[in-house]
């Protein structure tokens, strides 16, 4: 019965080391995606590549389809997943923030590691700035520590809040992304680019 | 075919038995037949209801007394501080975070203890710890506790302490109509059931 | 896909959708054996902790951050699930890299701006999603791709701010992508 480290199935350090292989895993599936070049990255933006929203919502769909039907079957227990929790200002605030640096910087923190370890410098100068960026952060703590705790809402679901149940939520998701992709593949034949 | 024709036809289908499936989760049993049989025959769930007088003359705030009686029989008459969980209805999802957690001792008490301990099996078979079962019930915590009976004279010692101890517990909890004697409540040394403070830690994530 | 070397080059990666289900079997993974997601920026967080803690001792009685993040992970910092996950990720890209023969050490960059150009926007974007996913408790990993797969509202939200805001940017800064 999953998960195995909350229900002590498995050691902690197992956890860890089951961590890393976990994120040799991820690192290999995002480098074979071609989430390690920033103008792949950013190409959702500008049409000329969706590739990061159809691995990112088929990646989405794909996960919770399988804890949905896992807790159907009774291998996982659905309360002991962590849910990300609610903090309305910090999540925009953030938000907004980081969206300005995918921008500007092609790349996020995980796909950033990717492109460093195949040898892309712009990559390992993003990571350099993601240092400047958490040390700044932890020094000017008391600048955001007030919006950083503001409007907690607990740790409620979509599903939920919206009053529906996971499955069915899980559904309207499923439709929506199908329908982005078709979108996607239309922009994809409408602005395309040379070789990158 | 095309990779999106195939995942489309892959997802949604999946999507629609997802939805379709009533939200309600099954609670899945987490201990076997044979480790609740061990438990259960071990009686480790059994607590003194000495234990509980004390704690409650000392205002222990770990105790949280559960009455698993039906609404009517709670209204009519319940233990200092208890809380109404019909045994009928143990399985409500409001009941989830009383019945499963570790900050308290649920001592769960019903008239006598069968009901009690029926509640107590199947919260442990759920996996819940940190559930007791009073022993003797309501009719033992009346009769024996509340209207303590003096000893004869030629019992031991011990028998005259345990008494003492009830009168004045009775007598601090407003039992029936006791006088009590010099003695303070003389401390029981009864082997409070250890709380053991070991939760399923939900893992923390974010980042 | 217009000509024949773009055709070429995509097949050298995977099939979006193919790599978006392996991504979604990973995160399951995750989930199954830890009862947390991927993250990733977390583990700068570690480290950027770490580093602080060895160089001042007793940071957390001074910086509310170290407090804070004290308060949240008992033990060594640097002993955290997404560090040794990022660890991980480190070695799984350079063997996918090895294994397409797409190891080359350059800056990626749009042929109409210049290296430099590339690196002090990479600079500035990185500093910029540094501090963000702080604030806004995760980055596209941790909060937008795992949040979404367990239906957390804050990591919808979050993951609609950093999209909805790069596609508004996206006009201002076309001259470095296209």
């Amino acid at each position: 019965m999953g998960p195995l480290a909350p229900n002590e199935i498995i050691s902690e350090n197992t956890n860890f080391l089951l961590a890393f292989f976990i994120g040799i895993a991820f690192g290999w599936v995002l480098e074979s995606s071609g989430f390690s070049s920033s103008r792949k990255l950013a190409g959702i933006f500008y049409g000329y590549d969706t590739v990061v929203l159809k691995v990112f919502f088929t990646g989405a769909i794909t996960c919770m389809l399988g804890l949905l039907f896992m807790s159907l079957f009774g291998w996982v227990d659905l309360d002991l997943i962590y849910v990300n929790p609610t903090y309305l200002t910090s999540a925009i605030i953030g938000g907004v923030i980081m969206g300005a640096g995918f921008i500007m910087g092609g790349f996020c923190p995980g796909t950033s590691f990717c492109g460093a370890a195949i040898g892309k410098i712009d990559a390992m100068v993003f990571i350099g700035g993601l240092f400047i960026g958490v040390y700044g952060f932890a020094f000017t703590y008391g600048l955001w520590e007030k919006l950083y705790f503001a409007k907690y809402l607990g740790e409620p679901k979509v599903s939920e809040t919206l009053g529906m149940s996971d499955g069915l939520f899980g559904l309207f998701l499923i439709i929506a992304a199908i329908g982005m992709f078709i979108v996607a593949e239309w922009a994809e034949k409408k602005f395309p680019r040379e070789e990158y | 075919m095309k990779p999106l024709k195939l995942l489309a036809l892959f997802v949604i289908p999946l999507g629609i038995i997802i939805a379709a499936v009533p939200p309600d989760r099954v609670k899945h049993f987490r201990l076997t037949a044979d480790e609740l049989l061990q438990e259960a025959g071990a009686g480790v769930q059994f607590v003194s209801p000495d234990v509980v007088a004390d704690m409650l003359v000392q205002k222990d705030p770990s105790l949280r007394l559960i009455d698993v009686r039906t609404p009517e029989e709670f209204e009519a008459y319940s233990m200092p501080g208890a809380i109404n969980v019909p045994l009928s209805n143990l399985l409500a999802d409001e009941y989830t975070d009383i019945l499963n957690q570790d900050a308290y001792m649920n001592v769960l008490y019903s008239n006598g203890s069968v009901y009690a301990n029926q509640a107590w099996m199947i919260a442990r078979q759920l996996g819940y710890e940190n559930n007791y079962v009073l022993e003797g019930g309501l009719n033992y915590w009346f009769g024996n506790i509340l209207s303590a009976q003096a000893p004869s004279q030629t019992s031991p010692n011990e028998e005259f302490a345990l008494y003492d101890f009830r009168k004045s517990a009775a007598a601090a909890l407003g039992g029936g109509g006791v006088v009590a004697t010099e003695g303070s409540a003389t401390a029981v040394k009864a082997a409070k059931p250890a709380v053991t403070s070991k939760a399923k830690k939900k893992p923390a994530g974010g980042c | 896909m217009s000509n024949t070397t773009t055709k070429e080059k995509s097949r050298r990666y995977l099939n979006p959708y193919f790599g978006g289900v392996l991504l979604g079997l990973v995160l399951l993974a995750a989930n199954f054996v830890s009862g947390r997601g991927l993250g990733a920026s977390g583990a700068v967080k570690s480290v950027v902790a770490t580093s602080i803690q060895t160089v001042h001792k007793d940071a957390a009685e001074t910086m509310p951050f170290m407090a804070e993040y004290a308060g949240s992970h008992s033990g060594s910092p640097m002993k955290s699930w997404l560090v040794f996950e990022m660890l991980g990720v480190l070695v799984g890209g350079f063997l996918s890299g090895a294994m397409a023969g797409r190891l080359k050490l350059k800056v990626e960059h749009s042929p109409k701006i210049t290296s430099k150009r590339r690196l002090i926007f990479a600079l500035a974007g990185g500093t910029l999603f540094g501090l963000g996913s702080q604030i806004g408790r995760g980055c596209t990993s941790g909060s937008a791709l795992s949040g979404m797969a367990v239906l957390s509202l804050g990591g919808f939200i979050t993951m609609m701010a950093i999209f909805g805001t790069a596609f508004a940017l996206a006009y201002f800064f076309r001259r470095n992508w296209i």
